[in-house]
């Protein structure tokens, strides 16, 4: 009884800075600027009220920028995934040890030092402030993120059935489309995750590259922060904005996530 | 991040340092050749009907308000406005992007004059405003260069007499000062410098959370606030011959008092406060006095946002030894010079700075009008919501103003190396050692800069 | 660039030709260069590129300069850039044994059954996927030394308040516990996965020899976790080096240069001061050590793998 009291004791200190975070910064969203400014501060608000978040949809296109998000991590995924598996069978069978390195190291790089080069380049093609420009730059992150998952998940496919199937004559590709593909499916579920939310949560490309047409949800979330005014508020109800579809993806495909991740992270590089 | 200065050509720069250490005389005069507009051209609103500009603002309540009025300009022009508010950091980075781009997509532009205006100018990324202010068929009678303060056209007149921009907006640096904290200590507005410090120790009572005084200490936005001492004893930035001037006795004696006040009568952490946690202590009755830009009006006196209602002293930068000055920045804007819409771009130039619009600005309390006019006729108006104190303050402190960053390019490389030095004393740093590190590391910046 | 380590032939009768590998091989190769190419435009260049342009004093706005080495040279004695480098391995060495300690403490936990335990997880897991930015902004406020949330509960149960990111001391460390919150779980799902993964005999038979929970763990648990362990701390280290978000937006390197690591200086560099040059040079600088921390830590990780 003390061992099971105990252990649930564990899972509450383990579980609950999570939840606290994002229960306050509900209770912000949904306080008014007196109550978020108070000390001590106010925790369940005395008369809720959702002005914040119809003035942060009113004052700052949240829509258009939700959207630009949606079109900017998903086609940079898309891309990803397009070259990324493939890429990912290929180093994973040739054991292209070098190759997954590299992209190791495009991992490790930090994403400010892309900036300026890019940037110049897309200036040179007349790309920014496009959406284009976006997607490009987002490929930074959801290229290696997906042939980094795949080339690790590919490795832990027993190469049986492959080799069979190439034997009875089917091509390299057929084999990959046929046989590997299909038995990788929680690896690509993995992989169109996390390049998606990296790419979600993106701040300094959308922040640098983007202008106001173009701008994704993390810099608009910043760009609430205003001069002269205090706005918790709105910021909290902004930052909620951002945030939640990523949770909602994450609460559902929870499974996935665990099975996908702890494969392709332990497998590759 | 208000804080305002101008800046010129490089070979313009000696003299403009004489002037801006000479203060508010050397805002006088207005270079020949600016005429002020005529009243009887045939000017139509309507001359650029379907087309379209787009604005890039900073998101402030001067960026706030225009955005708002905006359907007025589309209605009275049929010009079409796509608009942009960004916060003041973000705005600074991508138009130097943009600009660099050459292909910048907006066409007007606001710039803060402390840190743009120099920046801008030596790239000849504004156009010139002359043409249009010299054809009458362009200017609106309503544009009259005798009603704008002469501290805002000394930041959009260049030495040479190109006019870069129209100003809107003056930010001369205040005291912010909590009355009832003042009276329950029986203590009246500080006089002077010795005064304020004296007044700050015996207002804080840390037992009841509540500060003496509280100013930015963040590295950075902090400057202003030790300019404000600087200017006060006699200090400048630069002399005529680019050395920097940093290292003074006047200089490390700000520093001391800046030192003084955040680190004795500060709060807690206030090495890390900007505009933002200062505010927001002094909404709460926490802070007895705060220093910083006369634009913070309309929070402090929202009931929604602040306990203090009612209860604010707007207080004029208190004498220093040798001079009483408020520090003095500045905003407006201007035209791409890349902009293949000038026309219709000037044309928001001049509606954006029309009397309506600077009437505005002060009935909101958004910001310290550059037009004198605007003074008279917001009080007028039956729904004039700033203080009577506050409008008093800004009149009394514009006409002290001086200043409050030195005129050179790498203004943000300045305020980053100083900031840092200050910040350092709040933790205790020597200010002699600070500052003569500080001015160490940052007269090769400066240097090169004029070199280049 | 790719290797074929000899993928072993299958042994059945029909052995394929040694052309038949090489076709496999090509075919293999060409479906890794759309990938590649993208690797070597949107990668590989910039990289080129920051080289390129460290050799030069270049302000945006300005014309560039040859200088060479000189921008490396200005690096070397820059005191504040040396601190940097220093602030960047604190950090890094707080961000990344702090998260393996709780990880795998929540990895225990969370490894037994017990009811809710899918629903907890995912609660656990939440703040991997939030929006860094968006977070911060909130920890900004939470930090606040006279309003903060924070301090109220540190007050509240008798402890004194802190002044967390407002104090030269306690800014990196608590800049590290929003590093903490965010990543721990992180290290958590890779640790989970390797204890699902745990053969269980070898702890029947030890407990019939009577070891205690403890000893498990040390003997059994741990050596077999390990490199699951590893490969979080690669994952750890890359990312914990290079954060910038959190550091951006709470502290934006301060008080004073107190949390400003190389990535907020390169920052100021590059997108406050325009300096371009002396940019790259810092990117350059910053490359090499990353590089360097990542192959020490997989040579420790190879190491391991031999030894187990």
């Amino acid at each position: 009884m003390l061992r099971r009291a105990a252990f649930a004791c564990a899972i509450g200190i383990i579980v609950s800075p999570a939840i606290m975070v994002f229960l306050w910064m509900l209770s912000l969203s949904l306080k008014n600027e007196l109550d978020n400014s108070t000390y001590p501060p106010i925790f369940i608000p005395s008369a809720p009220t959702l002005s914040n978040y119809t003035q942060v949809f009113a004052d700052n296109s949240m829509g258009l920028y939700f959207l630009n998000s949606l079109i900017v991590s998903g086609g940079a995924t898309l891309i990803a995934l397009l070259v990324g598996i493939p890429a990912g069978y290929g180093i994973a069978r040739l054991q292209a040890h070098r190759t997954t390195v590299l992209i190791l190291i495009a991992r490790m790089t930090p994403a400010l030092s892309f900036l300026i080069p890019l940037f110049t380049v897309f200036q040179l093609l007349g790309l920014n402030n496009t959406l284009t420009a976006l997607v490009i730059t987002h490929l930074v992150i959801t290229v290696p993120i997906v042939v980094y998952i795949m080339a690790g998940y590919f490795e832990t496919l027993p190469r049986e059935l492959e080799e069979a199937a190439l034997i009875d004559g089917g091509s390299v590709f057929t084999t990959f489309r046929y046989v590997a593909l299909p038995l990788a499916r929680p690896g690509v579920v993995v992989g169109t995750i996390l390049a998606f939310i990296f790419s979600w949560n993106n701040f300094v490309f959308g922040a640098v590259l983007a202008g106001r047409a173009t701008r994704t949800l993390p810099a608009a979330v910043y760009n609430v922060l205003t001069f002269e005014q205090l706005a918790w508020g709105p910021l909290a109800a902004a930052a909620i904005v951002v945030t939640l579809p990523v949770l909602l993806l994450t609460i559902f495909i929870q499974k996935e996530i665990v099975a996908g991740l702890t494969a392709g992270g332990v497998k590759g590089g | 991040m208000t804080d305002r200065t101008n800046s010129t050509h490089p070979d313009a720069l000696r003299r403009r340092l004489l002037q801006a250490g000479a203060g508010a005389a050397a805002l006088g005069a207005l270079p020949a050749g600016v005429p002020a507009a005529m009243a009887q051209a045939p000017f139509d609103w309507k001359r650029f009907k379907g087309e379209k500009i787009e604005v890039f603002l900073v998101k402030s309540p001067r960026g706030d308000l225009l955005t708002k009025y905006h359907k007025e300009f589309e209605d009275l022009t049929g010009i079409t406005v796509g608009s942009e508010m960004v916060p003041e950091q973000q705005q600074r980075q991508k138009a130097v992007i943009e600009f660099n781009s050459g292909n910048p997509s907006f066409d007007v532009i606001a710039l803060s004059y402390h840190v743009q205006k120099r920046q801008f100018a030596k790239n000849n990324w504004m156009s010139d405003l002359r043409p249009f202010l010299n054809d009458k068929s362009m200017t609106t009678p309503d544009l009259d260069f005798a009603d704008f303060a002469k501290g805002g056209l000394f930041y959009a007149v260049e030495t040479d007499g190109r006019v870069m921009s129209l100003p809107l907006n003056l930010d001369p640096w205040v005291v912010y000062w909590n009355k009832e904290l003042f009276a329950a200590k029986n203590l009246a507005f500080p006089k002077t410098f010795a005064e304020m410090v004296d007044s700050a120790a015996k207002l804080n009572d840390p037992s009841k959370g509540v500060s003496g005084f509280v100013a930015r200490g963040l590295k950075n936005a902090n400057v202003p606030v030790w300019s404000s001492f600087l200017l006060g004893y006699g200090g400048s930035f630069i002399d005529a011959n680019g050395k920097l001037l940093t290292d003074t006795p006047e200089a490390i004696e700000a520093g001391r008092m800046y030192q003084t006040l955040l680190a004795k009568s500060g709060p807690q952490g206030v090495a890390g406060f900007n505009w933002n946690e200062s505010q927001s202590l002094f909404v709460q009755g926490k802070a007895a006095m705060w220093l910083d830009g006369i634009g913070f009006a309309q929070p402090l006196e929202d009931p929604a946002k602040s306990r203090i209602v009612g209860k604010v002293g707007y207080g004029v930068m208190p004498a220093g030894p040798k001079a009483q000055v408020s520090a003095l920045f500045a905003d407006g804007e201007g035209i791409s010079a890349q902009s293949k819409k000038k026309g219709p771009a000037w044309f928001y130039l001049q509606w954006a700075s029309n009397k309506a619009n600077q009437t505005r600005m002060l009935q909101a309390a958004a910001g310290a009008p550059v037009r004198n006019s605007a003074y008279a006729a917001a009080q007028q108006s039956s729904d004039f919501k700033a203080p009577k104190e506050w409008v008093e303050c800004m009149l009394k402190s514009a006409s002290i103003a001086q200043p409050g960053l030195p005129v050179i390019a790498p203004v943000t490389e300045f305020r980053d190396v100083f900031g840092v030095a200050l910040t350092n004393m709040i933790n205790g740093a020597d200010p002699a050692a600070e500052l003569k590190k500080a001015t160490a590391e940052f007269q090769p910046v400066l240097d090169k800069s004029e070199k280049a | 660039m790719a290797t074929l380590s000899a993928s072993p032939a299958p042994a059945e009768p029909g052995v394929p030709a040694a052309g038949f590998f090489r076709r496999r091989r090509r075919a293999l190769r060409l479906m890794t260069i759309p990938a590649l190419a993208i690797v070597a435009a949107v990668i590989v260049f910039p990289w080129l590129f920051t080289v390129y342009m460290s050799a030069f004093d270049w302000r945006i706005g300005s014309v560039a300069h040859f200088v060479g080495l000189a921008n490396y040279v200005s690096l070397a004695s820059n005191q504040r850039f040396l601190e940097a480098i220093g602030h960047t391995f604190y950090f890094t060495a707080l961000a990344v044994v702090v998260p393996l300690l709780l990880g795998t403490a929540a990895a225990l936990v969370f490894h037994r059954e017990f009811k809710g335990r899918g629903v907890l997880r995912a609660i656990f897991t939440m703040p991997m996927m939030a929006t860094p930015v968006a977070v911060a902004l909130v920890w900004t406020m939470m930090f606040h030394p006279q309003q903060g949330v924070l301090n109220y509960l540190l007050t509240s149960v008798g402890l004194p308040p802190s002044l967390w990111v407002y104090s030269p001391t306690f800014v990196i460390p608590s800049l590290v516990m929003v590093e903490v919150w965010h990543w721990t779980p992180l290290v958590m799902l890779i640790v989970l996965g390797g204890l699902a993964s745990l053969p269980t005999e070898p702890y029947e038979s030890a407990r019939l020899d009577g070891a205690t929970e403890w000893q498990l763990f040390r003997h059994i648990t741990f050596p077999l976790v390990l490199p699951f362990l590893l490969v979080a701390a690669v994952i750890r280290t890359i990312d914990a080096v290079k954060a910038f978000d959190t550091i951006y937006v709470i502290s934006q390197g301060g008080p004073g240069t107190a949390s400003e690591t190389i990535n907020l200086y390169l920052y100021l560099q590059a997108f406050a001061f325009y300096n371009i040059g002396n940019a790259s040079a810092v990117v350059v600088v910053f490359f090499v050590i990353i590089l360097a921390l990542a192959l020490l830590l997989l040579y420790v990780r190879q190491r391991a793998k031999w030894s187990a």
